[in-house]
């Protein structure tokens, strides 16, 4: 037969997802709207400016100086001046605030008398991201209000040599916490390079599933089989290079925009981190083979690939630590190929260490494209006798 | 007019009743309805339960070898979110450790740091935090700040101490004391924070990937599929009304499990009345029906879906701003984000449920819900009336002929 060999069967692949839009779709359109969507969104790096509140029942010098401190603050903005706690706590119920802090009534007198008044602010909790930020500039503020309070009270008692030594009265002792890679906490950075690949995954492996199972719902599979002269390895190899070669060059194109073009984090060497890439996709494809070959039905392998493409988000613990997980569930995060990615990612990309300690996560990922020659004479048979099940 | 109002609510029970069977013929619609409702959250829950992210392991390299230093360690050592997992003899050794993922974080303590606190100049330690995950590093930074201030306070009365004898006199104790408190998520739990807004998430492409699904059934070919998956009356709005009461009574029930019971079995904040977030979620439920009926355009085939649809929920995750606020969103991702039924229901069923607001104070969120079920109730007329009407025609006609 002239329709046949492994040019054919390529060529073949080229057309069918030239000529559906749907693939176009799963391609080109959703994954690069993502990409986007996630490198765009967090652009500033942090959402500074949170909408806070100042509570000023005292309304003294000291709780105006207070004030005007907080207002001069980076992170802050104060959207919303309030009276009392019961209208800070409406507008932070109604979403307005995410936090605000309280200045007690007669704060200046009991704190010049020695009565030891409090100072408390609130921050709501459900929105993690920007109350850790109010947390933060609430602290340091009240903080810095404490030393000022300890300089006066010296000051009172007629301490002068007390003023020849503020900073270490001040702060005698002093930890700085430097984050490695990426001091200035963007938030983008942190995200993306976890997130993107993620996404990434998640297509292909349903893309390389519903490609498969296409096949066997039209019956096309056979016609397939037939182009392979029954090799079902020529057949997937055929079936599936031109997806290779999209996956590719998405991939490159998306850790060019991330790492050259917006200088994400690339301490260490472009060749492993980009090696790292390659194998990632390879691996994402093989995985997914196995799965169809493990439940040959497009409906099912499609399913099973959003649930643990779904889930790969969390379990391959980008936010929450993996040896804080429950040691049962934690087991769970070694399955996906984003956990390696992810893993490479960090040592190679973001602390740049030599590639020895690593070296690991690239074995694991060549494991990754073992296991489908295992579930392979179970393709071969539901692609030679389709039965497509809804 | 009469005749014409009557038969529309005729063909509208028509097709909410038997819109029933179809579902419940089809195994995949019922695997969006019923199983994704019912085990995501779950999995998802445990995956994040345990809520706090505690010992950290760290390495500490002490060149000082004093009292101070020691103490300085022992101390942060006790704090919940470190555990020092050692001393390390030099920095390299202490980067071998990092490196070989032994240890996130590495303290160095500068020689001299003992005399410094002696002689009343500021002594300075570094942390250095691994930044793949920023709980590590929030962990960190915790518990430092507070071994700080306590070291701080305690060096501090010694020397006021000593500079002015009487001043301990004034000022007993604590001169002014600072607290923190945590509204909604009171025990600032990852779980707690994130869980709430993902079931709302989960609701809505339950409903969606379902929709969406039971609309490429209408226009797969019955043979494929076993069944016809028509079920259209003469009236387009009376048969749309039909099927969205048909998917709103079948979604009641993992509704009320995805917002009730998922928090109650995992105990995230439920400061919430139970039928004001019911009330406030109806609308949300609607728009989602609605935007699945207009995802139906583009699903010529019921697994289409899965392509076009699943990778959607990390985008509408980012974009209801759960985790990036809305307020520093650009202009073209705010209005995306307000597109999304999802967004508002997040927004106002998060402030309902943990921080305890009625339906009056999430005013804002429920009319948007109110207006986007609108929006999205013409725009599902437009794309059922003149998109997937009339492929359905060819379609009985096929169906009828495989029949006969």
């Amino acid at each position: 037969m002239k329709n046949s060999g492994l040019k054919a069967i390529i060529q073949r692949s080229v057309l069918q997802i030239v000529r559906r839009p749907i693939y176009w779709a799963g391609f080109f359109v959703l994954p690069l709207f993502c990409f986007f969507l996630l490198a765009g969104l967090m652009e500033n790096g942090l959402p500074i400016k949170v909408p806070a509140a100042i509570v000023d029942r005292d309304g003294t010098a000291l709780s105006r100086e207070i004030s005007q401190n907080l207002a001069g603050m980076q992170m802050v903005e104060y959207a919303e001046s309030c009276e009392s706690f019961t209208e800070a706590r409406h507008l932070l119920q109604e979403g307005k605030i995410y936090g605000f802090f309280m200045i007690p009534e007669d704060f200046q007198a009991n704190l010049l008398s020695g009565n030891g008044p409090a100072i408390t602010f609130y921050t709501n909790m459900t929105y993690f991201v920007p109350a850790s930020l109010l947390f933060k500039t609430f602290k340091t503020t009240a903080l810095f209000t404490k030393a000022g309070v300890a300089m006066s009270v010296l000051d009172a008692v007629g301490a002068e040599s007390a003023v020849a030594l503020p900073a270490s009265l001040l702060q005698p002792v002093n930890i700085t916490v430097r984050g490695l890679g990426n001091p200035g906490l963007n938030y983008a950075i942190y995200l993306c390079n976890s997130f993107i690949p993620c996404c990434l995954q998640l297509m292909i492996m349903l893309m390389t599933c519903f490609s498969l199972g296409q096949e066997i719902k039209y019956h096309t599979s056979i016609q397939l089989m037939q182009m392979s002269g029954g090799s079902i390895v020529k057949a997937l190899f055929g079936k599936l290079l031109p997806q290779t070669v999209i996956w590719l060059v998405m991939s490159a194109f998306m850790t060019s925009w991330l790492y050259g073009w917006n200088s994400y984090p690339m301490n260490g060497s472009w060749w492993w981190f980009g090696l790292s890439q390659v194998m990632f996709v390879f691996a994402a494809q093989a995985l997914a083979v196995f799965f169809f070959g493990v439940l040959p039905n497009l409906r099912l392998s499609l399913s099973m690939c959003a649930l643990l493409g779904i889930l790969s988000f969390s379990i391959a613990a980008f936010s929450f630590p993996i040896e804080s997980m429950y040691g049962a569930v934690s087991i769970f995060s070694w399955l996906m190929p984003i956990r390696y990615n992810f893993l490479i990612y960090i040592d190679q990309a973001l602390n740049g260490i030599p590639v020895y300690y690593s070296r690991i996560w690239f074995v694991a990922y060549l494991v990754y494209l073992i296991i489908p020659f295992t579930v392979l004479w179970r393709i071969k048979k539901a692609f030679v006798k389709p039965v497509y099940t809804p | 007019m009469w005749n014409k109002f009557k038969n529309s609510i005729a063909s509208f029970f028509l097709v909410y009743c038997r819109e029933f069977k179809l579902v419940l013929h089809d195994q995949g619609i019922i695997l969006f309805f019923a199983f994704l409702p019912m085990a995501y959250p779950i999995i998802y829950s445990l995956i994040y339960n345990p809520e706090l992210v505690r010992e950290v392991k760290m390495v500490v390299v002490d060149h000082d070898r004093s009292q101070i230093s020691r103490e300085l360690v022992r101390k942060l050592d006790a704090c919940q979110e470190i555990y020092v997992r050692g001393y390390a003899a030099d920095m390299n050794e202490a980067k071998r450790a990092m490196h070989s993922h032994e240890c996130f974080g590495i303290l160095e303590i500068p020689e001299g740091f003992g005399r410094k606190t002696g002689i009343g100049e500021q002594a300075n330690a570094v942390l250095y935090s691994d930044m793949s995950l920023l709980l590590r590093y929030r962990g960190f930074l915790v518990a430092s700040t507070n071994v700080m201030q306590e070291m701080s306070a305690e060096l501090q009365l010694q020397k006021i101490n000593e500079v002015a004898p009487l001043a301990a006199t004034i000022s007993s104790g604590d001169l002014m004391s600072v607290n923190n408190i945590a509204m909604g998520n009171t025990s600032s739990g990852f779980d707690s924070f994130i869980m709430p807004g993902v079931v709302i998430l989960i609701l809505q492409q339950c409903i969606i990937l379902a929709v969406g699904m039971a609309g490429g059934a209408k226009r797969a070919n019955p043979r494929l599929i076993g069944y016809v998956g028509v079920n259209q009356g003469e009236s387009v709005l009376g048969s749309m009304l039909g099927q969205m009461l048909c998917y709103f009574t079948i979604i009641m029930l993992p509704a009320i499990f995805l917002v009730h019971y998922v928090p109650l079995i995992f105990s995230f904040p439920m400061a919430g009345d139970f039928w004001e977030i019911l009330a406030f979620l109806t609308p949300m439920i609607l728009a989602s029906i609605c935007v699945g009926f207009c995802l139906q355009s583009v699903c010529s085939e019921r697994e289409s879906v899965f392509v076009l649809w699943v990778i959607t929920s990390v985008a509408f995750l980012f974009l209801s701003g759960l985790t990036w606020p809305r307020y520093a969103m650009h202009g073209m991702w705010r209005f995306m984000s307000d597109c999304v039924p999802a967004t508002w229901g997040v927004e106002g069923f998060i402030k309902m449920n943990a921080n305890g607001s009625s339906l009056a104070q999430v005013r804002p969120e429920y009319i948007s819900l109110w207006v986007l079920t609108g929006v999205y109730l013409v725009l599902a007329y437009v794309v059922q009336r003149w998109i997937v009407y009339p492929q359905l025609w060819r379609g009985p006609k096929e169906a009828a002929s495989v029949k006969n």
